[in-house]
Formats: structure tokens, C-alpha cells, sequence
């Protein structure tokens, strides 16, 4: 896995057509600046070589110098990463909490009003843009009502003291949260109604109901618990788009996070700086992956047993 | 057939691909033109300001007269055009209260501005001084006219720059974004339809190989699935976008080769099952060619099921081409809605509260997407009748 | 006693294709007491599950029940779901038709039966686990089976465990859809043997539902025959098969003793 990510991200920011040291120096720099660029570049080497450098350097988290900042991209980095890491945990945690909740409410009332905007937000979310929801919001709720910065982590100057700066940070980044958390728990409130309704339908369910049981127990018990699993097969498949939301998101509020960082670098052709934040990224998903990966095999005991390569 | 008919999708996709292709002839100027002033409200909307209005004098119709009951106008202009310069004739404003200026001699050539430095002191302004205004000191009968002794041919115009125009107003360079947005549409089809297209072959013939092939062929071939699956798509398309080419068809190339996947594993399982069906198995027993067998029974079996995977995957690709638009990441002559919302962000729609630069582009998107949404739901309904029983989504 | 009166049953259907309805049962009566086995037989389709899960009100909802359903003097078509829960499974147990699914697949098969021990007898802890264990071998099963999940047992075992788990409250009445039909002759002999005796020790009444006659003939005192929703047999197993009272079962008991006849 990490090392496809390690091929794909050489594929895409080393091996792209148009000479990446010509993109950033001057059409008067002498020859011999020129050579010494790409030799700082590593640039001079043949592929393979090229290519072992580069796992090597990136796997030490040496990302090189940016070409745009002439800082170095590890220093860019670290300063944006916390953002991007709050942003993604927390809309995924209140998306998903609320989805589920909102989810399983919705199937347990079938034909209710709530369900009825459970399948409408559902597919809002399958075909609203995130951004246009997130611009008519700042319309809304920056522009028109100005109850929330425009854009930006912080203020500028910062506020001094340590709860002023929590203040602040929490005061800009409400929109984009909220935002982020409003788009994935459309999508997630339809799944998890679609399979709680499925598992409503089963046979086992039918029996529980039988056995005299409580109704909190059903819920709980018999149905939560088989939903568990799927779940976080959902959850797996979707925290790719999350973080490709966190990208647009950033860039609709004017964050400083990773996703925001990779969008500058990629316009601005500063190969080194694109291909570290995707590689960020990238790691960013592994990580959850391999997390949601050991939730699964711990809620599902039919995969326990005979779990086969997988992820 | 018949049940299609009844979809308000399929009637709406139609109309939508009728003004993608003859749309634009609905429009006197290309989408590029600058008509009117940038931001400029819709018509409908601010009645208290005033529109555009173009006013042509020619020697048949050498006076017009105007009702004004708004504010004055943005901007204001005028043109002659004529073959020669005829001497003594002037064009003369005449306000309710009856006092006249003479705004300029019938010279050829001539293009006059109300920000421009001479007119403002013919007018008798100061530099700073407003022509509009000074033009437009309150409502009531305003009448121009060609004065003077001799005759004249060609014509004069004179335009008024209104705070409105059109029916969706215009954008941040006074484009109309009406036009703009029926040339949108056309985009969005067709970097829908067609990446849809190709990834759908592409899918196919990857979960048919898979599924047919097995062993090791498969096992690669879903690890590459899973694993492109597993990667955040919108990075990766803005890296080739940036570095590789923002062209249209370069755009929906990069699409398409990443979004095959879902397709891949539909078809993969379809074939599984299909391929332990007893008539395939007798077909392979007789010696048919995998070739044939794969074209001439599984391919159609699994007809339907793609069809309906292939209309539910064009919102995606709808949205990924507006994300990366949206980012900046596409061509910029290219006149797309992504494009369109991108700009109404960079140009700051919003703190100048241009809403109506936002909700078409958006909203024409979201419509789209639904439109495929449910056609797919219904085509997915068709596919597998199981669906109907389950409960409605 | 269970008795049930002039029950009919119509299943809507409402998919977004058809709208009708389906008469499963019209007007059947039959009783069983306690202590009592009686079967129901008739062939696939004839109503007979639709009979047994109308007792303890498990119809879909939307389904239109009508008549009576006599619990020691209760009607239960008029209880509500709270009231209903208090004698589900204390009085009336189930085992389901292939209790392949009636397990929740993510619980073990032990969990299923202290949770009904622990809501209906407040059983819980060392207690629980003891009767669990003495649960599984009266139904045949090892103590340790008890910690597996539903997808590690056989078919058989399965079974098994439904019934362990249907007599872990001493219910007065167990319903029972077809419960040897997954299982070998010589299993399948063992299972009846056991509800036979529960019957006769315990007082159980049981009301068996099966398409297997001849064993229902060998362990019922009473049996109903069931077509297209119609009762349209009943009495002991003597009668039936000296005596047939319509051409259907007459056919179905000619059958089944040209068969024993060639076995
Ligand atoms: N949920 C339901 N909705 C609609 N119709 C149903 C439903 N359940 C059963 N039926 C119909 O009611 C009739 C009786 O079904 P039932 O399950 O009671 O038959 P059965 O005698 O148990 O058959 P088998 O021996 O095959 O189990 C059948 O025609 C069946 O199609
Ligand atoms: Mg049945």
C-alpha cells in the first residue's frame, strides 16, 4: 500500500512532461547554475536511481526545499498539518456520529418526516457541489450576517493567551467543520438507513422480536451491532472523498492546511512541495484505512477467523 | 419504455441537451462578450435601478425621448458612426427642466465617454465631477436629439450603463451570465457523459477480464482497485491537471482513468456469478473462444447493470470536472460552471453580494446531478427488480 | 390452552409494482393444550407458518388479521406490543423454519440465551451460565458450543441451539416451523424424541408444523391439515390415515404408504 502511494506520487510529480528545474530558474541562469540545481535536485541520475533517492528521502520525511517558498517543505508542512488533521477528525467524527444517529432513526420510522429528509439530504450530498454549499454558506454566514470570519485559521494579529488563540481558532474554523460535517453525513444518513432498513427486514430480527425483548435491546443489541461492521466498510471507502473535500474546503476558506498548500504548489509548479503534501495525504488515508481496518476486524466476528488479504 | 417517459429526469435531460446544443443562438452576442457593466443585477431583480438601454439616432429618427424615474445611470457613452463628419450639427441633451448641453459635434469616428476628462469640462464639470449625474438631475421627460442646419447620414449611438441586465445579470467583466451558463451546460455534458464512457469501458473490460480470467490476473487487477480506491482521488486529478494539461479532453482523459473502478467490481462480481451459470459452462465444454463467449453472452448480460452504474457514475464526474474548475485547475477560455463559481470566489462575489454569479452555476450543476441520479435509480430498478421490493431509494 | 378462532390472514403487498393482496388463512380454528402435541401439515404455500407467527402477533405490519387467538382465555390479537413482550417466550416460544437466520450473526449463540434469561428470569452471572450449560444438553448439544458464533455451527447444531434457546424461559407452549427438516432421519428422530418428552415431562404444548406425515403421525395426538389457506382435515393420526376426509389427503396418505411399502 504505502509503497504504491510511494510509486504513484513519483509517477505523478517527478515524471510529469516539462523540466521542473526549468519551471523555477531563470532563462539567464548560466549552464553551470542550471547543473548544480538539478544535481541539488538530484535531477542528474538516471531514473532508478532518481526513484531510490526519492523513497529514501521521502520516507525520512526529507522533503527538500520548495521552489516558490525556499523554505523547506517539511517546515510548511508541520506548520499546516495540525490544521488539516482538525478539520478532517472532527467533521468526520460529528458527520458520522450524526449520520449514524440520524441514520437508524430514520429507519426505525419509516414513512416519518425524518425520513423523508434523511433521503433528501442524502441525495443533496450526491449532487450539490461542496464548495457552492460552502460559498452560499459564507454568503450566509461571513458576508450577509457576519456572524463568522471570511476566511483565515486565526485572526491577524492573532489574539494573545491561550483560550483567546482556542477561541479564535474554534470562531474560524466553526464554518468549515460544520461545512465539511454537513456534506458527509447526507451521504452517510442515506447508507446507514439503506442497510439499517435491510437488517430491520432480516429474519433475526423478526426472531428477537419474539424472544420478548425489549425494544432498546433489539435496537441496540441485535441490530446496532450488525450494522457495526458495513459500517466501517462505508467509512473505509469514504475517507478518500473526505479528504478530497478537505482540499476544496480549505481552499474555500482560505485555511492554512495541507490540502490549500498542495493547490499552491500545484499551480505554482513546485514539484517538491505538491509532491509532499500528497504524499501527506496520501499517508493521511493509509493511517485511517488501516485503523477502520482493525475496527472491522474486531466488530465482525466472521472475518476474525477467516480474514484473507484485504486492504 | 413507456415508464421512462413518465420520469421528470429523462424530459428534463432532454431540454438540457436541447440548450447545450442550440442554446447560444438564443443569445445576440458569444458568452466572451462584455455586454453591460460587471455586476450588474439581474433585470428582475432591483427595480430601482435602472437598465441598459442602447439609443440610436439616425437622420429618419433624429430624436428620441426617454422616461427616467431611477437613479442615474452606471455609466454612460456614446458613438458615432458615421461616413463623414458633417459640420454644425451637434447631438443635445434636454433635461425635464428644459436647459439643454450639447454633448458633442456629429464628428466621424467619434466615441465619447462619461469618465472622460474633456467631456466632463464641455459639460462644465469639475474633473472629479459626476457626467452621470449632471446628466441625470432627477426623473421626469428626457429627450436627445441631433440639432442643428444641414443634412447627415450614418448613425449615433448613445448607451446608458444600467445597474441591470439580462436575466441572471452579468459577471465580475460584465459578461452575461445567462450565456454563460447555457454554455456551461454544454461542458458539463459532455465532460459527464463522455468520462463516464470511457471509464465505463474501461471498468468493463477490466471486471470481465477479472472475473472471467481469475487467478492471479484477477487478484492483481483487484488490488489495483482496491488500491486506487483507497487514494484521495481530487489530489491526484489536480497534480495531472496541473502538470499534464488542462485542455477539455485532457480533463475528462484524467477523469475517466480514475473512476473505473466501482464499474470494475460491479462487473467482476456480475461475471462470477454468471460464469458457473450452466449455458456458459456447456459453451466453454463446446470449445467457444473466451473472446466470443465474453462478447456475445456476459457482455450483454450484464447490459443493464452497466447502464445503470454508467448513468449513476456521471455525477461524479460531473462534480470532479466542477471541483477541479473550481480550483482553478482547468482551462481558463474554457467556459464552464466550475469555472464560473471559481470566479465569482476570486473576483469576490460575495462581499459584494453578487449572489446571482453563484446560485446558477450551483444550482445548474446540483440539477444535473439529480437529473442522472434518478435516471440511474431507475435504470438500477430495471436492472434488478429486487430493488422495487426493499423500500424506495 | 391455545385456541385459535375463525383466524384469517391478508398479507398487503405494496411495492411500488403491484398493490393487492394475498388471503394466507381463511377462518381457521384449531387448539392445542398443554402437554399435547398437535401438528399441522399441508403443502408449501398452504398458510402454515403464516398460522404459527400470527400467535405471538409477528405478522408484517399492514397485515389484516382477523378472528381470534385465545391464549388460557386472552385474546392476543387485542394485546399491545408491551403486553405481548411479557408473554413472549415466557408462555409462548418459537422455533423458527430453518433457524439458519434466526440468529443474530453478530452475537454468540450463548449470548442469545442468557439475554432472554436475563430480561424474562433475571438471570444473570453464575446462575445463567449454569442453566445455559444444562439448556444445551437437554438439547443435545455440548456446553461448549455455547461460545461460538451462529456461522461456526452445522446446520444441525443450529437447530439445536434454537431449541436450547426456545426453553430457556420453561415456556407453557412451543411453536415449532418445521424444525428437522435441515437434518439427517436418524438427527431428525433424536430432535422429535426430545420434544416428545419435554411434552409428556414437562407439559408442554406443542404445536409442530411440518410436510413429514408420517413423523408427525408418529409423535402428534391431533393433526391439521391445511390447503390453500382452508383447514380441511383434522383429527388424530388414526382417523386420518383409515379415514380421509377429502381427496387431498387421501392422495398425500396413499402416497406416503406406497412409499413406506417400497422402503
Ligand atoms: N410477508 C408476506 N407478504 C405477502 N405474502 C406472503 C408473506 N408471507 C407469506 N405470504 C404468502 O402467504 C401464503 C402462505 O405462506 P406461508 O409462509 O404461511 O406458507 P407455508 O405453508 O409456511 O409454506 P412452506 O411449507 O413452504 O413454508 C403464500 O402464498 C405466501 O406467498
Ligand atoms: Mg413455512
Amino acid at each position: 500500500m504505502l509503497a504504491a502511494v510511494l510509486v504513484l506520487n513519483f509517477l505523478l510529480f517527478r515524471m510529469m512532461p516539462g523540466d521542473p528545474v526549468a519551471s523555477i530558474i531563470d532563462p539567464n541562469f548560466s549552464p553551470e547554475a542550471k547543473a548544480a540545481l538539478s544535481r541539488m535536485y538530484g535531477l542528474d541520475k538516471s531514473l532508478p536511481v532518481q526513484f531510490l533517492l526519492y523513497v529514501k528521502s521521502t520516507l525520512t520525511f526529507d522533503f527538500g526545499i520548495s521552489f516558490l517558498t525556499g523554505r523547506p517543505v517539511l517546515d510548511e508542512l508541520r506548520s499546516r498539518l495540525p490544521n488539516t488533521v482538525f478539520l478532517l477528525g472532527t467533521s468526520l467524527l460529528i458527520s458520522s456520529f450524526l449520520g449514524t444517529w440520524l441514520g437508524m432513526a430514520a429507519a426505525l420510522r419509516r414513512g416519518s418526516l425524518l425520513e423523508k429528509g434523511v433521503l433528501w439530504s442524502g441525495a443533496v450530498s450526491f449532487s450539490f457541489p461542496s464548495f457552492f454549499v460552502q460559498l452560499l454558506l459564507l454568503m450566509a454566514f461571513a458576508s450577509a450576517l457576519p456572524l463568522f470570519p471570511l476566511r483565515g485559521t486565526l485572526s491577524v494579529p492573532p489574539p494573545p493567551g491561550g483560550w483567546a488563540l482556542a477561541g479564535d481558532y474554534l470562531w474560524h474554523m466553526a464554518l468549515p467543520v460544520f461545512s465539511l460535517s454537513l456534506l458527509g453525513f447526507g451521504g452517510w444518513a442515506l447508507y446507514v438507513r439503506n442497510l439499517m432498513v435491510k437488517i430491520l427486514g432480516e429474519d433475526f430480527i423478526l426472531l428477537a422480536r419474539a424472544r420478548g425483548l425489549p425494544r432498546k435491546n433489539i435496537v441496540w443489541r441485535h441490530a446496532f451491532r450488525t450494522l457495526l461492521p458495513p459500517l466501517l466498510t462505508i467509512f473505509l471507502l469514504s475517507l478518500p472523498g473526505i479528504v478530497s473535500g478537505a482540499v476544496i474546503t480549505e481552499t474555500v476558506f482560505s485555511l492554512h492546511g495541507v490540502g490549500r498548500f498542495l493547490l499552491e504548489a500545484v499551480t505554482g509548479h513546485d514539484y517538491p512541495a505538491a509532491g509532499a503534501s500528497f504524499f501527506l495525504l496520501a499517508l493521511l488515508t493509509i493511517g485511517a484505512n488501516l485503523l477502520s481496518d482493525l475496527l472491522y476486524g474486531i466488530t465482525d466476528p466472521r472475518v476474525r477467523l477467516d480474514r484473507g488479504g484485504r486492504g | 419504455m413507456s415508464a421512462l417517459l413518465k420520469r421528470w429526469s429523462f424530459w428534463s435531460l432532454l431540454a438540457l441537451v436541447f440548450i447545450a446544443i442550440f442554446g447560444n443562438r438564443f443569445f445576440a452576442a458569444p458568452p466572451e462578450a462584455e455586454v453591460a457593466a460587471s455586476f450588474s443585477k439581474p433585470l428582475w431583480l432591483d427595480r430601482s435601478l435602472p437598465p441598459t438601454r442602447e439609443i440610436t439616432l439616425t437622420p429618419e429618427e433624429p430624436s428620441v425621448t426617454l422616461e427616467w424615474a431611477y437613479p442615474p445611470p452606471a455609466a454612460f457613452s456614446l458613438r458615432t458612426d458615421l461616413p463623414e463628419s458633417a459640420a454644425g450639427l451637434s447631438v443635445v441633451w434636454r433635461r425635464p427642466d428644459g436647459s439643454e448641453l450639447t454633448l458633442a459635434p456629429l464628428k466621424k469616428g467619434l466615441e465619447v465617454d462619461g469618465r472622460d476628462m474633456a467631456f466632463k469640462r464641455a459639460l462644465g464639470l469639475t474633473p472629479f465631477g459626476d457626467a452621470a449625474g449632471a446628466l441625470f438631475p432627477g426623473s421626469g421627460r428626457y429627450e436627445v436629439s441631433v440639432k442643428g442646419e444641414g443634412p447627415w447620414k450614418g448613425s449615433v449611438k448613445i448607451r446608458l450603463e444600467g445597474g441591470r441586465w439580462g436575466l441572471l445579470g452579468t459577471d465580475q467583466r460584465g459578461r452575461d451570465i445567462a450565456a454563460l451558463f447555457v454554455a456551461g451546460v454544454r461542458v458539463s455534458l459532455l465532460v459527464g457523459i463522455f468520462a463516464t464512457l470511457i471509464a465505463t469501458f474501461l471498468g468493463t473490460s477490466v471486471g470481465l477480464l477479472a472475473g472471467y480470467a481469475g487467478g492471479w490476473t484477477d487478484s492483481l487487477l483487484m488490488r489495483l482497485v482496491d488500491l486506487l480506491l483507497s487514494i484521495p482521488l481530487l489530489p491526484v486529478l489536480m497534480a495531472l491537471a496541473a502538470f499534464w494539461g488542462k485542455g477539455l479532453w485532457q480533463l475528462i482523459l484524467i477523469l475517466s482513468v480514475f473512476s473505473w473502478m466501482g464499474t470494475a467490481r460491479t462487473i467482476r462480481a456480475l461475471t462470477l456469478t454468471l460464469r458457473d451459470v450452466p449455458y456458459i459452462e456447456g459453451l466453454r465444454g463446446l470449445g467457444a473462444p473466451s473472446g466470443y463467449i465474453l462478447r456475445r453472452h456476459l457482455l450483454p448480460e450484464t447490459l443493464p447493470v452497466l447502464l445503470a452504474t454508467m448513468t449513476l457514475g456521471v455525477p461524479g464526474a460531473i462534480l470532479s470536472e466542477a471541483g477541479l474548475s473550481f480550483l482553478g485547475l482547468s482551462d481558463p477560455r474554457v467556459i464552464s460552471w466550475g469555472r464560473m463559481l471559481h470566479e465569482a470566489q476570486s473576483f469576490g462575489a460575495f462581499t459584494s453580494g453578487a449572489w446571482w454569479m453563484l446560485l446558477p452555476p450551483g444550482l445548474g450543476i446540483a440539477f444535473l446531478c439529480l437529473i442522472f441520479l434518478d435516471l440511474g435509480k431507475f435504470l438500477e430498478e430495471r436492472a434488478d427488480p429486487r430493488l422495487l421490493s426493499g423500500g424506495k431509494p | 390452552m391455545i385456541s385459535v378462532e375463525k383466524l384469517s390472514i391478508t398479507y398487503k403487498r405494496q411495492s411500488a409494482r403491484e398493490r393487492g393482496s394475498v388471503k394466507a388463512l381463511r377462518e381457521v380454528s384449531l387448539s392445542v393444550e398443554k402437554g399435547q402435541i398437535a401438528a399441522l401439515a399441508g403443502e408449501s404455500g398452504s398458510g402454515k407458518s403464516s398460522l404459527l407467527m400470527a400467535i405471538p402477533g409477528l405478522l408484517p405490519p399492514g397485515t389484516e388479521v382477523t378472528g381470534r387467538i385465545l391464549l388460557d382465555g386472552t385474546d392476543l390479537l387485542t394485546l399491545s406490543e408491551e403486553e405481548l413482550n411479557r408473554l413472549r417466550w415466557r408462555k409462548i416460544a418459537l422455533i423458527p423454519q430453518g433457524a439458519m437466520n434466526s440468529f443474530t450473526p453478530v452475537l454468540t449463540v450463548g449470548r442469545h440465551v442468557e439475554e432472554v434469561l436475563s430480561v424474562h428470569l433475571g438471570l444473570t452471572g453464575r446462575a445463567a451460565a449454569e442453566r445455559i450449560d444444562s439448556l444445551f444438553t437437554l438439547a443435545g448439544l455440548e456446553g461448549t458450543l455455547a461460545g461460538r458464533y451462529p456461522h461456526e455451527l452445522s446446520g444441525g447444531q443450529k437447530q439445536r441451539a434454537a431449541i436450547a434457546l426456545a426453553l430457556a424461559c420453561d415456556p407453557d407452549y412451543l411453536l415449532c416451523d418445521e424444525p428437522t427438516t435441515a437434518l439427517d432421519v436418524i438427527t431428525q428422530k433424536g430432535v422429535m424424541d426430545t420434544l416428545k418428552r419435554l411434552a409428556e415431562e414437562k407439559g408442554l404444548g406443542l404445536l409442530l408444523v411440518s410436510h413429514d406425515l408420517p413423523l408427525a403421525a408418529s409423535v402428534a395426538s391431533r393433526i391439521f391439515i391445511l390447503k390453500d389457506g382452508l383447514l380441511v382435515e383434522e383429527g388424530t393420526p388414526r382417523d386420518l390415515i383409515t379415514n380421509p376426509q377429502s381427496v387431498h389427503t387421501a392422495a398425500l396418505v396413499n402416497a406416503l404408504l406406497e412409499l413406506e411399502e417400497e422402503s
